[in-house]
């Protein structure tokens, strides 16, 4: 062995060499290329039902499927969901012979190759209905915002900014905008969670020595409100603030209070509604507090099951 | 001559160290031309990275400066410190040579077709005399072979190539880094006054280049400890081998810092105050954000195998073949010894070397050594152990001859095979292609994506993406999408530029790459078109932009190998 190895030892290394130039060619040419996905924006639209999620499988590709299929087939609530239970049925659109763990336990019902891709449609059969979503509820007619005596104020023009990088979330244009701070408004925006996934949520900055009141009327309630809670990571990694409490009230009855403490991260809540379940015309009120209010940037999602 | 007498013409010529002599000098020098030339021709692509931004105005300043000292001496002496303050956190050689490059090759001379090339000369330049100098050392210690694949590997590391092309730091103390040990290793062979004065100097010159430079008494000292013991070197006495080397220790000790502070006008006022604040810059440094296997990690401790993991993953996999099999085979040749008699016969006892092994060991673990230390800021990628690659490409090069000596010495002996071998350097030649090629290509593809782009070894960029490595740093893809901005953004309309620096931004614009009427913002409300590159812990940028774009559609994306890395979004307002 030893006499054969030295005679042809040397031949790994150009082996190796010319091995690897053959794997770069492979690699190189191995994912889509940009120009390839622009194919997709019809597929995609005739295999969707409406209500279902698109995603783009491995996720790093998602930036040239938003691009390709545009808002309405990805629009933000469904980009930056709190997650995928509330979905019925979604296309993933995969590549590489990547799939999404996530849907490991929906049923496929479609699938199709369009080039390089794999398009499936699956549904999922612990769908639980939502009949009420208090993110895309946000309006004057039907919510009233309060710090205290103080009432916030519905505006449409707010100045929109944005920390940019490591400052906080945009600031939208359509909010509650209430006293004090420029930080002490109510209205929807995307954070950015601990594994920096997008989560579209509504800002509840509490308020300096008070609580920020935030009461939605005629709301149609099922058995629980479920949401989550959390704040952009970068600002809770490091672990410096005062929690973060939020009660619920329903008609006036509290059902529940929700605590984040920094390092929660995007955080999952149920309070289920008690006697008020199946109830239409409900007031459901999310009283939000903090003992010290500096950087709390808390933002939340909920919805009624 | 016999075929057994032309093998050993061509063992000696390629395989055999060549420990003297002006033609190795001559053959690094045309290394050094040609690399030049190849980082000048594809400098034009590359957008400037964040800190060059930072470093441009640094030498601005310097240059205005040296302008005063040329013009009024006594008023520049007056005013160091009002000019010396910027960026004193960093060392002032390279950003000093950045200053006079641009003085002389952009404002008062011949000029380069693009401004920042002229302050991106002297990194280039010191770049490939790093390429150069891994040829030399190559050939002085193994033979021309290792020499020459010891230069091309280390030039044709997509990394290291993108480096090389930067008005930073990182690729010029590769250089001085290895040249400092280089002329170490020179004096432990040579003796004489020469070599502990260059040792010295080059000290001085790599501690004025970046903050690595500390590590060379530590390599240097414990080199000499070991080059010490018993049938650690060959060919030296022991008593010749420690006076040559407190030589050295001494000039690096008494040089060394005097030259440092001699060439940074910094430290000519409160030198022991202002040395301490550089130090505690750098040892309590920032720490930033690094995607690392999916997780963003932004304080201490990184995982212990991060810098290990990372080479493995953008070093070209078949210089890390090479560099195995070198340092094993040197390692069984001259560190064994060290601890076995039973090793000690079979040692090549006919040239004098100082313990090279030990040498290129120590550089590269010194470098490694401090990735597994709890506390190590990680404020950069693998950038920062980029000064042990000389040493890996040397052992590469090893490797390489050894594999082919082997190879040579048995084949001759085989009736079908000795054909290949005698008589010419088609072996020696074809070998080396196939060692090379791949790096080469790798490298020219990746060009100028190469902070995002990986080996085969975890499936090039998209195996990248997949496992979740960091995916871009500095900002520097800002140049590849000059000529979409262009076409996109309305008259004076503003570009949020993310990551950018303002400094390197208005580069671009000052080279004609990008349209003049442009304005950067920092804003992205106030912008036109919002850049977004993409790092793990930068995402809540984007999210920004679809919020106060109303679109979640990025307008452009590029990238490398169906990979995105910087991509942009439409304020339709």
């Amino acid at each position: 062995m030893r006499p054969m190895l030295r005679r042809y030892g040397l031949l790994a290394l150009p082996a190796i060499g010319l091995m690897e130039l053959a794997a770069h060619l492979f690699f190189a040419a191995r994912a889509p290329a940009f120009d390839e996905y622009p194919a997709l924006a019809a597929p995609v639209a005739a295999m969707r039902q409406p209500g279902d999620l698109v995603v783009m499988t491995p996720a790093w590709a998602e930036p040239l499927a938003r691009r390709a299929v545009g808002d309405s087939l990805m629009p933000l609530r469904d980009v930056a969901r709190p997650s995928e239970s509330g979905y019925e049925g979604v296309v993933e659109v995969s590549m590489l012979g990547q799939r999404d763990e996530a849907f490991n336990d929906w049923s496929e019902v479609e699938r199709r190759e369009v080039g390089d891709f794999t398009l499936r449609r699956m549904v999922n059969h612990g769908h639980e209905p939502e009949v009420f979503d208090f993110v895309d509820a946000l309006d004057p007619r039907a919510v009233r915002v309060s710090v205290g005596d103080a009432r916030c104020m519905w505006t449409t023009a707010a100045r929109a900014s944005a920390g940019g990088l490591g400052g906080p979330p945009a600031f939208p244009r359509r909010r509650f905008v209430c006293p004090g701070s420029p930080f002490f408004f109510v209205g929807v925006t995307v954070i950015a969670d601990q594994d920096f996934r997008a989560r579209r949520c509504l800002w509840a900055h509490p308020p300096n020595g008070a609580e920020l009141r935030i009461r939605y009327r005629n709301v149609s309630l099922g058995d629980t409100i479920v949401g989550h809670g959390g704040m952009y990571w970068i600002t809770e990694r490091e672990r410096r603030g005062t929690p973060i409490g939020m009660r619920v009230e329903v008609n006036g009855s509290p059902i529940g209070q929700v605590t984040h403490a920094d390092g929660d991260g995007w955080s999952r809540f149920e309070l289920p509604v008690g006697e008020h379940a199946g109830s239409d015309g409900a007031e459901v009120v999310f009283a939000v507090s903090s003992v010290n209010a500096e950087h709390r940037h808390f933002c939340f999602e909920a919805r009624s099951r | 001559m016999s075929r057994l007498d032309r093998s050993r013409t061509i063992m000696r010529r390629w395989l055999t160290p060549v420990q003297d002599g002006w033609l190795d000098v001559g053959v690094a020098t045309v290394f050094v031309v040609l690399y030049t030339a190849a980082l000048l021709l594809s400098v034009d692509d590359l957008g400037y990275a964040r800190d060059e931004g930072f470093y441009f105005h640094a030498a601005r300043r310097y240059q205005a400066w040296f302008q005063l000292l040329w013009a009024d001496s006594a008023a520049a002496f007056a005013v160091v410190d009002s000019y010396w303050n910027t960026n004193a956190e960093h060392p002032a050689l390279i950003k000093s040579l950045f200053a006079l490059s641009h003085g002389l090759l952009w404002d008062a001379g011949p000029r380069f077709a693009m401004e920042g090339t002229s302050f991106r000369f002297p990194a280039i330049v010191l770049s490939s005399v790093g390429v150069g100098l891994v040829y030399l050392w190559g050939s002085r210690a193994s033979g021309r072979l290792a020499g020459v694949v010891a230069a091309v590997s280390l030039a044709a590391m997509p990394r290291f190539f993108y480096h090389a092309h930067l008005a930073c730091f990182d690729a010029p103390v590769v250089t001085m880094w290895t040249l400092c040990a280089y002329c170490w290793w020179r004096s432990l062979q040579r003796g004489g006054w020469w070599w502990p004065l260059i040792v010295g100097v080059s000290f001085g010159l790599a501690l004025n280049t970046k903050h690595n430079a500390w590590f060379l008494p530590i390599v240097c000292s414990l080199h000499a400890a070991l080059a010490l013991l018993p049938r650690a070197s060959r060919g030296l006495q022991r008593k010749v081998l420690l006076r040559r080397s407190l030589a050295s220790l001494v000039a690096m000790a008494t040089i060394g810092p005097l030259l440092f502070v001699a060439t940074w006008p910094w430290l000519w006022h409160d030198t022991l105050g202002r040395v301490q604040a550089y130090a505690k810059f750098h040892l309590l440094h920032v720490y930033y954000n690094m995607e690392f296997l999916g997780d963003n990690y932004w304080k201490p401790p990184m995982p212990r195998g991060y810098a290990f993991v990372m080479t493995a993953a953008t070093v070209p996999v078949v210089t890390l073949a090479c560099f195995v099999v070198g340092m094993v085979g040197r390692v069984r040749r001259d560190v064994l010894p060290i601890f076995s008699r039973a090793f000690a016969s079979n040692t090549e006892r006919s040239r004098i070397d100082g313990a090279t092994t030990v040498l290129w060991l120590g550089a590269i673990g010194v470098q490694y050594a401090a990735w597994l230390l709890p506390t190590t800021p990680i404020f950069g990628g693998t950038k920062h152990w980029m000064t042990a690659y000389p040493f890996l490409v040397l052992f590469a090069g090893s490797g390489v001859l050894l594999a082919v000596r082997r190879a040579r010495t048995s084949w001759l002996r085989v009736g079908h095979l000795d054909r290949l071998v005698a008589g010419s350097s088609a072996l020696e030649l074809a070998v080396a292609a196939a060692v090379l090629i791949a790096p080469v290509v790798e490298t020219a593809h990746a060009h100028p994506w190469a902070l995002s782009s990986y080996s085969p070894l975890v499936g090039g960029a998209s195996g990248g993406a997949n496992l979740g490595l960091n995916r871009g740093f500095w900002g520097y893809q800002t140049g590849a999408i000059t000529s979409y901005l262009d076409g996109r953004v309305p008259d004076r309309g503003k570009v949020f530029i993310h990551d950018t620096a303002y400094s390197a931004w208005d580069m671009l614009q000052r080279d004609g790459r990008l349209r003049k009427d442009v304005r950067g913002v920092l804003d992205a409300a106030a912008a036109d078109v919002a850049i977004y590159h993409h790092e793990k812990h930068m995402l809540g940028v984007e999210y920004q932009a679809w919020m106060l774009y109303g679109t979640q559609r990025p307008d452009h994306v590029a990238g490398i190998d169906g990979v995105p890395v910087i991509w942009t979004y439409f304020n339709e307002r």
